[in-house]
Order: C-alpha cells, then sequence, then structure tokens
C-alpha cells in the first residue's frame, strides 16, 4: 500500500476520526447479517403469534365493530342499520340499564372488598412460619376454581333455600331466606364469589411484600411506630405500584364476569334482572336473541367504558402511586 | 440503575398487556359469519330431553340403523337449557345438525329465516303420514309449507301430587274445573298442611299452560295472526294478575322466592321440592325430589267461571323433527322421520316420551305397555283433544309463534315477579309490559 493512496482514501471520507466510521461500520455489518438471511426468519418464529394476532383477535374485532351498525341474526346475511344498535341502546332498552346498573354495583363493590382482603391475607402470610407455604397454597386454592362451573353451581346450592348457609344461620337462630331467588340479595352472593377468589391479587401482593425495605420497618421501630402507623406509613405507600396493577386488573376482570352470573341465575340474569352482569346480557341478546348486531354494539360500549376506566385509573394514578426509583 | 427497567415502566407495560389481552377477548367473540352445512360423513342428529328420553332414542336409532348400515347417524343431545343456543351458534358456524327435534313455539322464525328444509315433496313417498290429523300437522306447518313431522299431541295440563292431596283428606277435582275451583282447592291445601304446603305453584308468569289458555277463554289470542303484535287486551292481563295477587295472598300459591327458583330449573319445581300440590310445569315426574315415590295425575288447564267464557285449551303437536335446509343428506334424515313416525319398534320405544302418539295405531301399539302415571296422563290428554275438537267455540290452535316470542315469555314471567316481590304495582307494570312487548314484536 502507498500512502498516497491511504491519504486519497482518508481525503474522500472528509475526516480520518471515528464517529461517523464507526456508524458506517454498524451498517455493513447490519446489512451483512441481512443478506445472510437475518432479515426475515425471525418474522418465520413470531407466524404462529401473528395468525393468532390478526386471526383471531385483530380480525374478529374489526369484524365486530362493522356487525355493530347491522342488523345480523346469525342465519342470514347482516344488514347495514347505521347507529341503530348504540340508540336504542341508551333511549329503547330498560334491562340494557338494569345490566349496567347490576354491573356497576358489582364492579363497585366486589372489587374494593376484594382488593381489602386481598392484602390483609397476604400480610398474614408474608411472615417466616413453618409450613407458611402450605397456608399460602390453602389460600389460593379458591381462586384456581375461580371461573369454574362447578363452583358457581355450588354457590348456587350454597345460598339456595334449604342450602348450606340458612343451615349455618339456623344455628343461631337466624331463619334465612332464599339468597340466590329473591331480586335484593342475588346480586350480593356474586359478589360474595368474586371476593372470596382474592387469590390472585394476594399472590401479587405478597410479591411485592417481600420486595419492601427492611431497613425502613427497622428505623420507624426505633422511632417507636407501632404496626398500624408503620401499614398507613410505610407498608401501603411503598405498595401503591402494587396496589394500582392490582385495581386496574381487577376492574377490568370485574366488568367482564359472565361464567357466576350466567350458571348462578341459570342464564336467565334474574331474579328481575338484578344479576344481568354486562357480559351475560350479551351473550343473552347475541345467542339467545339472534341479535348479533346489537350484542356486537354493546360489546363495543363495553370496550370503550372499560378503555375508559383505565385511563381514568392511569390518570388517577399520577397522584396516589409512589415509584421508588 | 438506568439500565434496568424501572418498576415504573414494568407496571405500565404488564397492565397495558393484560388490558389489551382482556379487552381483545371480549370482543373477538362477537365476530362470526355465515356458513354452509356440515361436511362430515356422519349423519348428525340432536336433541333434548330428559335421561329417559335420551335412552329411547338412542334405543330406537340403534334398531334403524341396524336396518339401514348405509346412514351412520351421531348423536348429541342435552337438556332444554342451552340447545337453542348451541343451534344458532352452529348454523352460523356452518355445523349444523342434519336432523334435529325442533320446538313448535320455535319453527316459524327457523323456517322463516330459511335454516330448515321444506319436507312437502317427500310426504306420501318416502314420508308416510298416514294417520296424523290437519289440526296437529299444523304444529309443523309454516306459511303453508311443511317444516316438521310432529312427535305427539301436545296439550296443556296441570301436573297433580294425588297421593298428598288424598293425604290432607281431598279430593282431586272434577276435570270439568274452574279458576275459582282451583283457588279453592289450593287455599284448601294450604289450610289443610298447617302452612306447610302451597296449592299450586304461581301460574301468573306462565305462558302456554297458564295465560295463554286464559286469554283464549276471553276470545283473544295470545299473538296476533300476523304476529306483529301481542292478541290479548290489557284488561285481561290485568285480570289475570289480579288473580295471581290473590292466590298468594290467600297462600294458595308460593311466595316469589320459590317461583324465582324453579325458572328454567324442574328440579326446583314447587312441586317437586313438596311446596305445592299443583303445577303448570309439564314434565315434572321424572324429575325426583318429593313426588318420586307420589302418585301423580293429570288436569286440564281449569276454565270459565265467568259469563261468556270460551273452550280455552287447544291441541298442538308435541316437538318436532326437522331438516336442516342445508344439509346434503335431507333424504336420509326424512327415513328417520319416517321411521318415528310409523316404526312399530319406535314407536315402542319412545312410548310417551315425546308426548301422546300422533296417530290412533301408535296409541294402541304402547297403550298395554304403560306405567299407570303414563295411563293418566294419557286419558287426561285425550279428554282433552275429544273436548277441543267437540267446541264449538274455540279459537282455531294457535299460529305458530313469531321471533321475539320467547322474550315475550320472559317478560311476561319477569313481570309477574316484579309484581309479587312487590317491586312494581299492576297497573304500573301493565304499562312496561305493553311499552316493551311491542318494542320486541316490532323490532
Amino acid at each position: 500500500m502507498t500512502t498516497a493512496q491511504t491519504d486519497e482514501v482518508v481525503k474522500e471520507q472528509g475526516a480520518p476520526v471515528t464517529p461517523s466510521d464507526q456508524r458506517e461500520r454498524d451498517r455493513m455489518r447490519r446489512r451483512l447479517a441481512r443478506r445472510r438471511g437475518g432479515g426475515w426468519w425471525p418474522y418465520l418464529f413470531l407466524a404462529p403469534w401473528f395468525v393468532g394476532l390478526f386471526g383471531l383477535t385483530i380480525y374478529p374485532m374489526l369484524d365486530s365493530l362493522y356487525l355493530s351498525f347491522t342488523n345480523f341474526d346469525l342465519l342470514t346475511p347482516a344488514q347495514w342499520v347505521g347507529t341503530d344498535n348504540y340508540e336504542r341502546m341508551f333511549t329503547d332498552d330498560p334491562v340494557f340499564w338494569d345490566s349496567v346498573h347490576a354491573t356497576l354495583v358489582y364492579v363497585v363493590v366486589s372489587v374494593p372488598l376484594k382488593l381489602a382482603l386481598a392484602l390483609g391475607v397476604a400480610m398474614l402470610l408474608n411472615r417466616d412460619l413453618k409450613g407458611i407455604g402450605l397456608y399460602r397454597a390453602a389460600f389460593y386454592l379458591p381462586s384456581l376454581l375461580g371461573g369454574a362451573v362447578a363452583i358457581a353451581i355450588v354457590w348456587r346450592q350454597v345460598f339456595g333455600g334449604d342450602g348450606l348457609f340458612n343451615d349455618f344461620l339456623g344455628w343461631f337462630g337466624i331463619k334465612g331466606q332464599d339468597w340466590i331467588s329473591s331480586p335484593d340479595t342475588a346480586l350480593y352472593t356474586l359478589v360474595l364469589l368474586a371476593v372470596w377468589q382474592f387469590g390472585t391479587p394476594m399472590v401479587i401482593f405478597l410479591a411485592g411484600l417481600k420486595q419492601l425495605p427492611k431497613d425502613v420497618y427497622e428505623a420507624a421501630a426505633i422511632d417507636g411506630a407501632n404496626s398500624v402507623t408503620r401499614f398507613f406509613r410505610i407498608t401501603l405507600p411503598l405498595l401503591t405500584p402494587i396496589v394500582f396493577f392490582n385495581v386496574v386488573l381487577q376492574i377490568i376482570d370485574a366488568f367482564k364476569t359472565f361464567t357466576p352470573a350466567f350458571v348462578i341465575s341459570n342464564g336467565s340474569g334474574g331474579p328481575l334482572n338484578s344479576t344481568m352482569l354486562y357480559s351475560l346480557y350479551l351473550y343473552k341478546k347475541g345467542f339467545t336473541d339472534l341479535q348479533m348486531g346489537y350484542a356486537s354494539a354493546l360489546a363495543w360500549v363495553l370496550f370503550l367504558v372499560i378503555a375508559g376506566f383505565t385511563a381514568v385509573n392511569f390518570i388517577a394514578g399520577r397522584y396516589w402511586v409512589h415509584y421508588d426509583d | 440503575m438506568g439500565h434496568q427497567i424501572s418498576r415504573r415502566t414494568l407496571f405500565r407495560t404488564a397492565s397495558g398487556l393484560a388490558v389489551a389481552g382482556t379487552l381483545g377477548g371480549a370482543l373477538s367473540a362477537c365476530g362470526g359469519g355465515t356458513g354452509a352445512g356440515s361436511t362430515s360423513s356422519d349423519l348428525t342428529m340432536t336433541w333434548w330431553g330428559s335421561d329417559d328420553r335420551h335412552a329411547a332414542y338412542k334405543k330406537a336409532l340403534a334398531s334403524f340403523q341396524k336396518d339401514n348400515p348405509k346412514i351412520k347417524i351421531r348423536e348429541t343431545y342435552s337438556g332444554y337449557d342451552g340447545y337453542f343456543d348451541k343451534f344458532n351458534t352452529n348454523i352460523a358456524g356452518g355445523s349444523a345438525p342434519d336432523l334435529l327435534q325442533m320446538d313448535t313455539a320455535l319453527v316459524a322464525q327457523y323456517a322463516r329465516k330459511g335454516v330448515l328444509a321444506p319436507l312437502d315433496s317427500y310426504v306420501g313417498n318416502s314420508l308416510d303420514l298416514t294417520g296424523f290429523s290437519k289440526t296437529l300437522l299444523a304444529a309443523g306447518t309454516v306459511d303453508d309449507k311443511l317444516y316438521g313431522v310432529p312427535s305427539g299431541i301436545g296439550v296443556n295440563q296441570l301436573t297433580v301430587n294425588r297421593s298428598g292431596l288424598e293425604e290432607l283428606g281431598l279430593q282431586l277435582p272434577d276435570r270439568e274445573w274452574t279458576w275459582a275451583d282451583l283457588k279453592k282447592i289450593a287455599t284448601d291445601v294450604y289450610k289443610k298442611s298447617g302452612g306447610k304446603t302451597y296449592g299450586v305453584d304461581d301460574g301468573g308468569g306462565g305462558t302456554l299452560q297458564a295465560f295463554e289458555v286464559f286469554a283464549r277463554e276471553h276470545g283473544e289470542t295470545f299473538f296476533s295472526d300476523d304476529g306483529k303484535k301481542l292478541g290479548f287486551t290489557p284488561d285481561t292481563l290485568q285480570e289475570w294478575w289480579e288473580y295471581w295477587a290473590d292466590m298468594r295472598k290467600a297462600n294458595a300459591s308460593p311466595p316469589p322466592a320459590i317461583t324465582s327458583a324453579a325458572h328454567n330449573d324442574l328440579t326446583k319445581n314447587a312441586v317437586v321440592i313438596g311446596k305445592a300440590l299443583f303445577t303448570f310445569d309439564s314434565g315434572v315426574y321424572g324429575a325426583g325430589g318429593s313426588i318420586t315415590d307420589a302418585q301423580l295425575d293429570f288436569l286440564p288447564t281449569p276454565q270459565g267461571d265467568f259469563s261468556g267464557a270460551r273452550e280455552g285449551n287447544f291441541v298442538n303437536g308435541g316437538v318436532l323433527l326437522s331438516a336442516t335446509k342445508a344439509s346434503k343428506k335431507v333424504a336420509d334424515s326424512v327415513k328417520i322421520m319416517d321411521f318415528f313416525a310409523q316404526s312399530e319398534t319406535a314407536i315402542k320405544d319412545m312410548q310417551l316420551l315425546r308426548g301422546i302418539p300422533p296417530t290412533e295405531k301408535a296409541r294402541n301399539l304402547i297403550a298395554s305397555g304403560l306405567t299407570e302415571t303414563d295411563k293418566l296422563n294419557m286419558e287426561n290428554a285425550d279428554y282433552i283433544a275429544q273436548r277441543v275438537s267437540k267446541a264449538s267455540n274455540a279459537l282455531p290452535a294457535p299460529v305458530p309463534p313469531p321471533q321475539g316470542a320467547d322474550q315475550i315469555w320472559d317478560l311476561l314471567f319477569q313481570s309477574n315477579l316484579a309484581v309479587a316481590f312487590g317491586k312494581k304495582s299492576i297497573k304500573a307494570q301493565l304499562g312496561e309490559f305493553f311499552d316493551q312487548a311491542a318494542g320486541i314484536l316490532g323490532g
């Protein structure tokens, strides 16, 4: 190599020093990698997921958006009706409002109770006892039964007129009633079922509690803070990200509850629509009354409501969620 | 810590993913499209019923297949609950059964939507309907075409726990009883049982066996002939609800919690759980419970005790067998319908499990092998059929119920319940009922 040649190259590139040089080399390397086939094969491995995403989620979602503007009875082709379904929902469907009412009560009552219970039990289980793993498993167990039909059937028996719950009340001389068949109490048997299945948020709380720094507690103990103060001044503030996470998920889950309402009310949402949770009404409209267009519109309203609740949660979270880092 | 994922980001991402996942599920569950019929080589047949009916169908079909080895039948069966939900989904998904048991109440709806195959071209050829009366075939006929073969004569009757009645020293009422007679004996049951048993389950929200008969006695139908309106007046419904309000007040009928629990659930029926002795629900025998060992009996729906009363009872077609239009095996399905209509084996296997057999020949075939309860059931059905055919003032049999009928029936049930729970006055509920019914039938 002659120095003249080298000089020329250097001149061509403008500056002999590194940054742009380095970038050029990286670009080359990437181009080479692509030529070796690195460009497309990752997508091959992702393909099964893409098929699922587009075929089973995005396409059906768009289809249901289209259907929500049609009159579709499942049996004959859909007919475009514009926004009729949405108008009918808000102006001419009393059962829709019954279902909105039942669902809101269900969400507002069950979510805080469930989270409070989950946190309470997580606190109890967050200690080093012999066989603590066994206790944790035992408390988690109901959640494994979760959405199962079997447990809902059991619930129907327990809170029926001649069920176990009334036998239990009988020991104290209280004469019970048929909790499932009374419009004033039926929804609360569903709330109770939801609260009882506190396992998932409990496990998440437990994981969060285990991460809390010990030194803060030691300092607090030295300063003479009692356990109540420690809970409200240290545990709860440090745990807010976890609380937030659980609140978001549980609200979404509660809005979508279907199985227990379906089984306990025998698919009717009764008595008097008191257990007509939104998803159940949606199902009834779509598959029993053959109004799939209307049901699709209901689904999109639910989607927007849940999205709205979640957005509000995230915005409100800025003011009460405390991040460590 | 800059290179690590902050807890904040982690939670944001996790929540976001969870939200996306859960929401997507709710929405995508509603997509779908219409497809063609089943492509499997088996003939698929589906029905609903009790365990007894399942066993009888399977036995009969087994002997059919022995004679027709070329037709391979795949059977699916369940209870009534959810049966039509599943059928709807199957049609939409292109996997509808070839042959199915169809409800007389829903046949018009499905026929008009082009789901069912018309059978007229087979009648007299591979489908022998000798002995089926014209009024009976009307149950499967929509717009002058036959879409379903009736399984038998269906009548509206009350089931009575006769043993329970006799234990209280009460007599089974005469078949020519009236609504006033029902009230009297139901009140007596409550009094004589020391308040342990109510008389009759609350019929205020019961449609076919109860209110429809009552409306017809007033010369009104449940649905107008074109199916676009209700056929009865608010006055009639008011009179009906007032009757049942009186019944509940006198403890002749149980409180609403019992009525509500029994909705769509025969095992919670007031007679089955031992809380009443008379029920408008059909098919309670075989449901077990407190009546397992009791002798049951049957009575026509009461009628009359006011001036101008007419014959309100009517005869319909039990259940139907229908073929789906998209099926490629309609001819084979028709063979099976013919088998159930005329074959001695099938008639003997099915007994009364699909209603009182439709033809004289079939009734004679099974007469000797019947249980006491079945005999009483057939006797009473026969009595009603005779009386209806002789009546000079009876309305024609009801038209097949229009689309939305099941929603109206449910509305009637829920309305009566709202009154019974004291949530609404009869007057207020009447207005709501007619408003909502108009919306359902009009839309």
